[in-house]
């Protein structure tokens, strides 16, 4: 498949992100490349600690503090225009947040506000991005009752209409704004409190949640592992995103579960056409679910490729070690020697080095930069940058 | 910085000091909390150097000065008695001086008998559970019912109707409204690593059940008694203090700050007329709890593993 | 379990402890001979009494009984309103009413005045969270807990009573309330509530709500400062949990504004453990009124609960001390109720 341009919907190039922490600066992400395509599902593999939530978290300019990022472009490119992220507001960050880029998280009672039901925390996203959608919805509504109805309704019907078609026209406007706040007059939003609600439950059936519309009155807290996390799925596809990062949705989840969810994601995400972002540790998952695999350690990208190829020929030595330590029957095990280097003090050079067992003088003075060594296939290693 | 040698098995443990000395370097707060608390303890500890006492007298009674008289009206600060006098001429820096002794005084006596009861009354609530474990839960509910002052004070008129000195009334009730706080915390740390898998290893081991209450719980517990018992210092000289504002504490003559407020009150209708004669044991009182809560927070930044590292 | 059988099961726990509270006075009475504890029963002179009359009174109020008979018949006294008589002021039960809406005068405006104040400070330190804000409501709110309370009403009574001027103690000035009691004589006042405030705006005086407010103003700011101290402190730090929870950020990534995310997702469970904190802070008021009302001189019950300790007046201070026990307990009571409403984890179990 040829790679154009216009393919790549969010690329991240060399961003650098720091943790300024009470212990020193813990450099989490020491030059991050990746880009993902439209309509693929990108893996991203790594051990706990390796940077890849937070890269997640970065391309939505979401960075927690004490993090801070130093250096980086995060293209995203929608409706044939490119923008930095990183450079966008906060305000335009909050349109593009849950609309173009929306997440998923690894544990679904945890991001879920305890104290609302999932139905009003799936309503909010409705609210923020698909309003005018649903404004004009009740819009064609009120007008259908205005002509059946007569008398003191049709007048109530007609004041409504007006109001919404104030609302749609100027969102901002006064008068709205106003009525919204008076106790009695306010109760016009009714009409598009219940078609978010329809909505939602339409919703929830997709995700095959069973007796949506009992689900939809429920707290996190009555729900079990798998059913909240379809409700944060529900949540984050509400506007139909571009691009879903999803951050280990599995990871916590009972095994049967977790195949439940993948085939779920596997099938909305083609029937949706998104793409996405899936974090993960867990190489099983990759195989069945990604087009695309990229290895993370230490905060740095050391290898991309397609799936078949990550699994069929790896060439950078933690990938290799990665599979190698696959536990497989009549094998004895085998892991990695060593510990991932803390991060405030990093070593020189290749941050895997102290580990390689093709460590060469080289892999302790320079960094190995990602570099292409066959069709898609990327490597950060001084094996195949030429370096001897 | 040369390397010390130090032998292998210390060095978590000066890692751990290292850390604490370092962290406590960086927050001003806690410095001037340590600061303000080791100024006290010099003073408490040097109050006879500080301010001598009459030879043959109790050193806790302030000395009155009959060069001014015996006027009641408070003399103003002067070369001889730099915080000047109150009622009766009596010298106001004396009574703030020996003041933070019997502050000391008062709070070690208290908190030593609160911990120890707490500690007791805890750790068998909270390790055998059951019944006694209710029995002790229900009292300890129903004295904190009152708010503590309160029941002080009734406490305190009731035993002068047997003819208790105040003194020692106010000891006594302080003690007992002091007990229930430190049980209740106790028990919920005994509860908290009794599950912890290192006490049914030890258990598994063949343990008595003293020997795992005070090798293995009572020391994990033993952090979070030292932050609490340091905000108590501050707590209990409020409390007396108070106490004695109401008439029901040390009595007059005796160098007791809220004593030396009390019998300042009287002056207050001048306004600022007469201000060193409750300014100053204010200020101690003010600084005294201050420098106790501030080193309580700064501890409990240090220990508490919830805390650090953040 | 449901809402209502929470709510069941904790009047049923109240019982217990309320008896609990009953007991542990009427222990701590036992404490004092039965040739003083008579006199409670006494109304009118008691000090002439000789030995023999005392003798006969003990016999007649059955103190001589064993334990749990006097429990039981003292009891009986206190469910029928008989809370017994102080030799210096009279008929306990009746004081406790008569000088109670002075007290609660200062109650209505400084409850809500702390609660209100705190939780606001609190949340917006920590979202603020090192700032100069934050910097300046952490050392007010270390000074507040670090201030005794009678100090620093000293302090104000000095510079605004005794040196400026602006008010007095005391409910009203001298003047205006001699003036009242004439007015109460000619029917040209009613006393709705007793509360002067109030009954001053349903009197249509306006003099009266304006010299009431002054008397009222410094004693509420003794105890609004000392008491939100502590609300403020666990205010800022349930805050700054709830922000580094992972909803936060879930929130912000769904598109939703900074103020959103802060205000209507992290602030709501925030505020679920200070709620619960306010009420007992308000339940727990009693003790900072017995300092406050002595420095002001203000004739609630809790100056009447000082000065009959001064004069070890058992009767008075043990009933003082059983009515705080009640009103802590019970907005215990409400508070845990309010709890269970509001987080959802508890009410729908």
């Amino acid at each position: 498949m040829e790679k154009t341009a216009s393919d790549e919907i969010v690329e991240v190039q060399d961003l650098y992100l720091n943790f300024y922490t009470y212990e020193g600066i813990v450099k989490a992400l020491d030059g991050v490349n990746l880009n993902i395509k439209r309509g693929e599902i990108l893996g991203v593999v790594g051990e706990t600690g390796c940077g890849k939530s937070v890269t997640g978290l970065s391309i939505l300019k979401i960075v927690v503090p004490p993090g801070k990022i130093e250096v980086g472009k995060v293209t995203f490119n929608v409706k044939g225009k490119s923008y930095n992220i990183l450079d966008l507001n906060e305000p335009t960050m909050s349109k593009v947040r849950g609309r173009y880029i929306s997440m998923i998280f690894q544990e679904p009672r945890a991001a879920l506000n305890p104290v609302y039901s999932v139905g009003y925390q799936i309503g909010e996203v409705f609210q923020h991005h698909r309003k005018e959608e649903i404004i004009k919805a009740v819009i064609e509504q009120l007008k259908g009752e205005v002509e059946k109805t007569s008398g003191f309704k049709r007048h109530i019907c007609k004041i409504q209409l007006s109001l919404y078609e104030r609302m749609l026209k100027n969102p901002k406007s006064l008068r709205v704004r106003l009525t919204l706040k008076t106790p009695i007059l306010k109760r016009f939003q009714n009409r598009m409190k219940t078609e978010i609600r329809n909505r939602t439950i339409e919703l929830l059936k997709l995700l095959r949640i069973p007796d949506p519309e009992r689900v939809i009155d429920m707290y996190p807290h009555e729900l079990s592992g798998g059913m909240a996390q379809r409700c944060v799925i529900a949540m984050a596809l509400v506007a139909k995103p571009m691009l879903l990062i999803a951050d280990e949705p599995t990871t916590n989840l009972d095994v049967t579960v977790q195949a439940q969810i993948l085939v779920l994601i596997n099938e909305l995400q083609k029937k949706l056409g998104s793409s996405i972002l899936y974090v993960t540790h867990d190489l099983g998952v990759v195989a069945e679910l990604c087009d695309r695999v990229l290895i993370m350690y230490a905060g740095n990208v050391v290898e991309t490729a397609d799936v078949m190829t990550i699994f069929k020929e790896p060439l950078h030595p933690y990938t290799q070690g990665l599979l190698e330590s696959i536990p497989r029957p009549g094998k004895p095990f085998t892991s990695i020697p060593g510990v991932v280097p803390g991060l405030i003090n990093p070593p020189p050079g290749c941050r895997f080095n102290e580990r390689c067992k093709y460590a060469m003088d080289i892999c302790w003075k320079q960094k190995p930069k990602l570099v292409e060594v066959a069709k898609d296939h990327y490597v950060a290693c001084h094996l195949y940058s030429g370096g001897k | 910085m040369k390397k010390m040698k130090v032998p292998e098995r210390l060095e978590p443990t000066i890692k751990e000091i290292k850390f604490i000395l370092r962290r406590i370097k960086d927050s001003p707060l806690s410095l001037a909390g340590i600061a303000l608390v080791s100024a006290f303890i010099i003073i408490a500890v040097f109050a006879p150097v500080l301010a001598p006492p009459k030879p043959g007298f109790n050193p806790y009674l302030i000395p009155s000065d009959p060069s001014l008289g015996f006027r009641i009206e408070p003399s103003p600060p002067s070369p001889n008695h730099i915080f000047g006098t109150t009622t009766a001429q009596r010298d106001i820096y004396y009574a703030c001086i020996w003041g933070a002794r019997w502050a000391f005084q008062i709070a070690l006596e208290v908190i030593v008998a609160t911990v120890t009861v707490g500690i007791v009354l805890g750790l068998v609530a909270g390790y055998y559970g059951g019944f006694i474990d209710e029995l002790i839960m229900r009292f300890t509910d129903i004295m904190l019912a009152f708010p503590g002052l309160i029941l002080a004070m009734t406490l305190v008129t009731i035993l002068s109707q047997v003819n208790w000195q105040t003194i020692d009334a106010v000891l006594l009730s302080i003690i007992l409204i002091g007990w229930p706080g430190y049980t209740r915390l106790i028990r919920s740390e005994v509860l908290r690593i009794k599950n912890e898998d290192y006490i049914e290893a030890a258990r598994a081991c063949g343990a008595s059940d003293l020997r795992i209450m005070l090798r293995h719980i009572l020391p994990n517990a033993v952090y979070s008694i030292i932050i609490v018992a340091s905000l108590d210092f501050g707590s209990i000289v409020l409390t007396t203090a108070a106490m004695s504002f109401l008439g029901l504490g040390a009595p007059l003559g005796w160098s007791d700050w809220g004593r030396l407020i009390y019998d300042g009150m009287s002056f207050v209708s001048g306004g600022l007329r007469w201000w060193w004669s409750w300014v100053y044991p204010g200020v101690f009182i003010v600084l005294f709890v201050l420098g106790w809560s501030l080193l309580g927070d700064a501890l409990r930044d240090v220990l508490d593993p919830l805390y650090r590292r953040k | 379990m449901g809402l209502r059988e929470y709510i069941i099961r904790r009047l049923i726990l109240l019982i217990p402890v309320m008896l609990g509270v009953v007991v542990l006075i009427f222990a701590l009475l036992q404490v004092v001979p039965p040739e003083r504890r008579v006199l409670v029963y006494l109304s009118g002179n008691v000090r002439e009494l000789n030995p023999t009359v005392i003798k006969a009174f003990i016999h007649q109020y059955g103190l001589d009984q064993p334990v749990w008979v006097q429990f039981a018949s003292w009891l009986n006294q206190l469910l029928h309103g008989n809370l017994g008589y102080s030799e210096y002021t009279g008929p306990v039960l009746y004081n406790l009413i008569r000088r109670a809406p002075a007290t609660i005068e200062i109650v209505i405006y400084s409850a809500p005045l702390i609660i209100l104040i705190g939780i606001w400070t609190g949340v917006n330190a920590a979202v603020k969270r090192d700032k100069p804000f934050d910097h300046a409501s952490r050392v007010l709110s270390v000074l507040g807990t670090s201030l005794p309370s009678f100090f620093f009403g000293i302090a104000l009574s000095a510079i605004f009573i005794a040196t400026l001027k602006w008010t007095g103690t005391g409910r009203l000035s001298l003047y205006m309330d001699s003036q009242l009691t004439a007015l109460r004589t000619v029917g040209q006042w009613h006393d709705y509530t007793n509360l002067i405030t109030v009954d001053a705006l349903l009197n249509g005086r306006i003099d009266y709500f304006i010299d009431a407010l002054k008397h009222l103003v410094l004693p509420v700011i003794v105890l609004v400062f000392i008491n939100t101290a502590t609300l403020v402190r666990v205010a800022r730090s349930s805050m700054l949990e709830a922000l580094s929870k992972t909803y936060v950020i879930a929130a912000k990534a769904k598109g939703l504004s900074q103020k959103e995310v802060v205000y209507k997702h992290a602030r709501r469970n925030a505020l679920i453990p200070v709620v619960t904190l306010s009420g007992l802070i308000v339940g727990g008021m009693m003790t900072g009124l017995v300092i406050t009302e002595t420095v002001f001189s203000f004739p609630g019950i809790g100056r009447w609960a000082a000065d009959a300790a001064q004069h070890y007046d058992v009767p008075v201070v043990a009933a003082y001390a059983m009515f705080s026990a009640i009103v802590f307990v019970l907005s215990n009571l409400i508070v845990d109720i309010l709890y269970a409403y509001i987080d959802p984890r508890i009410r729908l179990g």
